[in-house]
């Protein structure tokens, strides 16, 4: 009546069409992994055999594969989590591409890294040609559930993905789990917060699963209910030590709430968990630069560096970080040193003026101050010429230099411009007064930041209420000058596609409109993701003018 | 390049280890605990290609060489044996270090099970031991698919040496709880056992070898299973729909 174990239901896939890539590092294992791919079915003229990350990206970079076998420790040069990033980012891979992870030993950092770059399944050696064949049976069958949500969310219509969500659950019982997962982030990136806190709450009632409750403190912290926020991710931790996204979250909020001390411990605590982020490891270094503590910092930076290597994610500013850390430990040799790494694995061109900066700081620390003035009069010519995009952190670097060599004029406009374009920005504005202070402008400085803050704000608003009093055209017209005066602030971005999407609504359509619309959008939501009114301005435009 | 250098690149905790400063002219019982650890981890590499290998060999193997074939599924067996001890310490030992990355997922326990019968098939076959699987395949839940598959494992492993010929796993939701029973049509357990697996705290000869390791591994995997303050639990029987020896674990 029951079938018998020996005649285990073999799953209904055929992947004898598939394209397969198998990445691995040891010759005896890579033909092992073949013959299960073979066990369960691929064609063995379709499968490509690579054995380390560099040869992987050029078998993707070449063609297209249906199915990666990835073995997560490739020796030396990236590792699987590495190349799948890589391949993500870079557009190499499909939303249709399955990515199966193979590890000899489960690790956090093998199955929690980064949520944006999950591969479909982790499995753990020795992998079983039954287990394999069930595994990709299920993925292929839940990545046709899911594909039509997240062709959606990729080209950010969110509405039509959570509506589609709903849509899915309803017909589809056993993927419930994650389609109700991925609705919750859906409202949270839609910025409807109420929505999604009844719907966590809905599912808590269910089962304690962690991810709800960091999502829940997510809204809590949002809506600056600090301490609740901070007790619920303190009771997800002691239950679930292990979910990092809970311990990355409570640090950013006691930092918020100016506990280094706590966030710092909570920190030391994830990176334990899974010493190989990048972003944790930044982060762990920023919070004991702040409390002085040059030793951890330098080894959070160093680690940054070296797990940077071999990652597209690589960034010059951990490199311009644990230079600054050398300097403030009164080593300009070894600050000087990692500076001159970037050349090697940096497009200069990009970063040379930032570059520059911190190094003329370098030498103003160690008490060299004709080098650093020769620096900063080099910097000061590259002034105005707006061949470059804008960058916050260049300026600040900048800024610091000018302040230090006595050109506090051109200090102050570069901090002007940062205000403008950052009025709401608390980290900024902070900074920004902390450069006025270091240089004794404290006063003088806090007057500087409110007036261009005013002003700013003064300008973003001034569109809306044109278009209030029906003045289209103007509004436009007051818009783009606000943009361009302030380029990447946020709300300028949004109330110049508000503004155009008004025109639009009461004229014909014009096809440079709406792009510049769209691109306006774009950008802010790059800038700030999971605004609400990004979502709504979307969707008023999709209505005006459907996306190509 | 030989085996062990490949390893000891690629091991995790060899960089934990070369990192750690506090190495002095005496172990400490951390750096112990560190290469033992490690060893492990790379004992682990070295067993998982004897299985792909051996797997690869039996599949192909010749049925008429009955001699041999018997003896290469004995030799599967071993080896699986140790692999699954090597995991169970391994697991052990991150728990304590807190360094475990426990992580549930919601499972179709229907396909679970099937898995872990394909995992198993070739030694069931070779024994002649029938094994019969029951579960809604509606029925899903949610926990930490690898470790379960270690408990069950051990449980399935057990029962195949104290079975006559017959095993079932069966799975169903019993009160807000999942259990899935390993039930076998062997003699039971003694007991003495019966009596210490309600004490469920010492540890006992569960695994014949007298390591006590599977149950304790069990047990502690069970509690790690937790939802509204219910914590999952491990409990042995005699009797059940064979008649026979009955190892159940209930997740909440």
């Amino acid at each position: 009546m029951f079938p018998n174990a020996f005649s285990t239901p073999t799953p209904e896939i055929d992947i004898s069409g598939k394209s397969v890539l198998i990445i691995e590092d040891y010759h005896a294992m890579r033909s092992i992994f073949r013959d299960i791919m073979r066990g369960c079915g691929a064609d063995v003229r379709k499968i490509t055999m690579v054995a380390s990350g560099s040869e992987a990206i050029a078998s993707l970079n070449k063609s297209q594969y249906d199915i990666v076998l990835c073995d997560y420790y490739l020796g030396s040069g990236r590792n699987g989590q590495q190349v799948l990033a890589e391949a993500r980012i870079r557009g190499l891979i499909t939303l249709d591409c399955i990515w199966i992870m193979v590890s000899a030993d489960k690790t956090a950092d093998t199955v929690m890294g980064a949520a944006e770059h999950q591969p479909d399944a982790y499995l753990l050696k020795p992998i079983a040609e039954a287990s394999l064949s069930l595994r990709l049976a299920k993925i292929i069958k839940k990545k046709q559930v899911v594909k039509d949500v997240f062709q959606a969310m990729e080209q950010l219509d969110y509405p039509k993905a959570i509506s589609l969500c709903d849509e899915r659950m309803a017909a589809d019982k056993t993927h419930v789990t994650d389609l109700l997962r991925t609705k919750c982030d859906l409202l949270l990136k839609s910025g409807e917060l109420e929505r999604a806190k009844e719907l966590l709450e809905k599912i808590l009632l269910e089962r304690d699963f962690p991810w709800a409750k960091v999502c829940l403190a997510k809204i809590l912290f949002k809506n600056k209910a600090f301490e609740a926020a901070k007790t619920l991710l303190e009771k997800t931790i002691a239950v679930s030590p292990s979910f990092l996204e809970a311990h990355d979250l409570l640090a950013e909020m006691l930092q918020a709430m100016g506990d280094l001390e706590g966030a710092n411990s909570v920190l030391e605590q994830a990176v334990k968990l899974s010493p190989n982020s990048v972003n944790r490891q930044k982060i762990l270094g920023e919070v004991s630069i702040k409390m002085g503590r040059l030793e951890e910092a330098e080894r959070a930076f160093q680690k940054c560096v070296s797990l940077g290597e071999n990652s597209i994610l690589k960034s010059e500013g951990v490199y311009l970080s644990l230079a600054k850390v050398y300097s403030a430990k009164e080593n300009p040799d070894e600050a000087l040193k990692v500076l001159g790494k970037l050349n090697k694995s940096f497009d200069m061109d990009a970063i040379r003026l930032k570059v520059k900066a911190v190094e003329g700081m370098i030498y103003h620390e160690s008490g060299n101050n004709k080098k650093a003035k020769l620096i900063a009069e080099e910097l000061g010519e590259c002034l105005g010429k707006d061949d470059v995009d804008h960058d916050s952190e260049r300026s600040l670097e900048m800024a610091r230099l000018f302040m230090v060599t006595g050109n506090t004029k051109s200090a102050i406009t570069l901090l002007r411009c940062e205000v403008k374009n950052n009025p709401e920005s608390k980290v900024l504005l902070d900074e920004v007064n902390e450069i006025f202070v270091a240089a004794g402008m404290g006063e003088e400085g806090a007057k500087l930041v409110e007036v261009s803050r005013q002003e700013a704000m003064e300008m973003m608003n001034r569109g809306v209420l044109l278009v209030s009093k029906k003045q289209y055209k103007e509004a436009i017209d007051a818009m783009r000058s606000a943009h361009k005066a302030m380029p990447t602030n946020v709300r300028v971005l949004l109330n110049l596609a508000y503004v155009l999407i008004a025109y639009l609504q009461k004229n014909t359509s014009e096809p440079e409109l709406v792009k510049e619309a769209r691109d306006s959008l774009l950008a802010a939501n790059t800038r700030s993701p999971g605004e609400s009114r990004f979502v709504r301005l979307m969707g008023a435009l999709n209505k005006l003018s459907p996306p190509v | 390049m030989g085996m062990n250098d490949l390893q000891s690149k690629t091991n995790p905790l060899f960089e934990s280890i070369m990192n750690n400063k506090n190495v002095t002219a005496k172990p400490s019982s951390l750096s112990v605990g560190s290469f033992l650890a490690s060893s492990v981890h790379d004992m682990k590499n070295s067993v998982s290609m004897l299985i792909d290998g051996l797997d690869k060999t039996l599949a192909a193997a010749d049925s008429e060489n009955l001699a041999v074939y018997s003896e290469l599924v004995q030799m599967n067996h071993e080896i699986k044996r140790i692999n699954s001890n090597l995991m169970q310490l391994l697991t052990l030992y991150k728990l304590g270090e807190e360094i475990y990355p426990f992580d549930p997922q919601s499972v179709c326990v229907e396909d679970f099970l099937h898995s872990l019968a394909a995992q198993n098939s070739e030694l069931l076959k070779s024994h002649g031991i029938a094994l019969e699987i029951r579960a809604d395949p509606a029925l899903c839940w949610y926990f930490d698919e690898d470790l379960i598959n270690g408990v069950i494992g051990n449980a399935l492993n057990n029962a195949m040496r104290y079975t006559r010929d017959c095993i079932r796993l069966i799975a169903n939701k019993n009160k807000d709880m999942l259990e899935i029973r390993v039930e076998d049509n062997g003699t039971g357990y003694p007991a003495m056992m019966l009596q210490e697996s309600v004490d469920n705290k010492r540890g006992i000869d569960f695994q014949g070898g007298g390591t006590g390791l599977g149950l304790y591994f069990s047990a502690m995997v069970a509690r790690m299973h937790g939802n509204h303050g219910k914590l999952g639990e491990v409990m042995l029987e005699n009797g059940g729909s064979l008649a026979g020896g009955c190892f159940v674990l209930q997740l909440p």
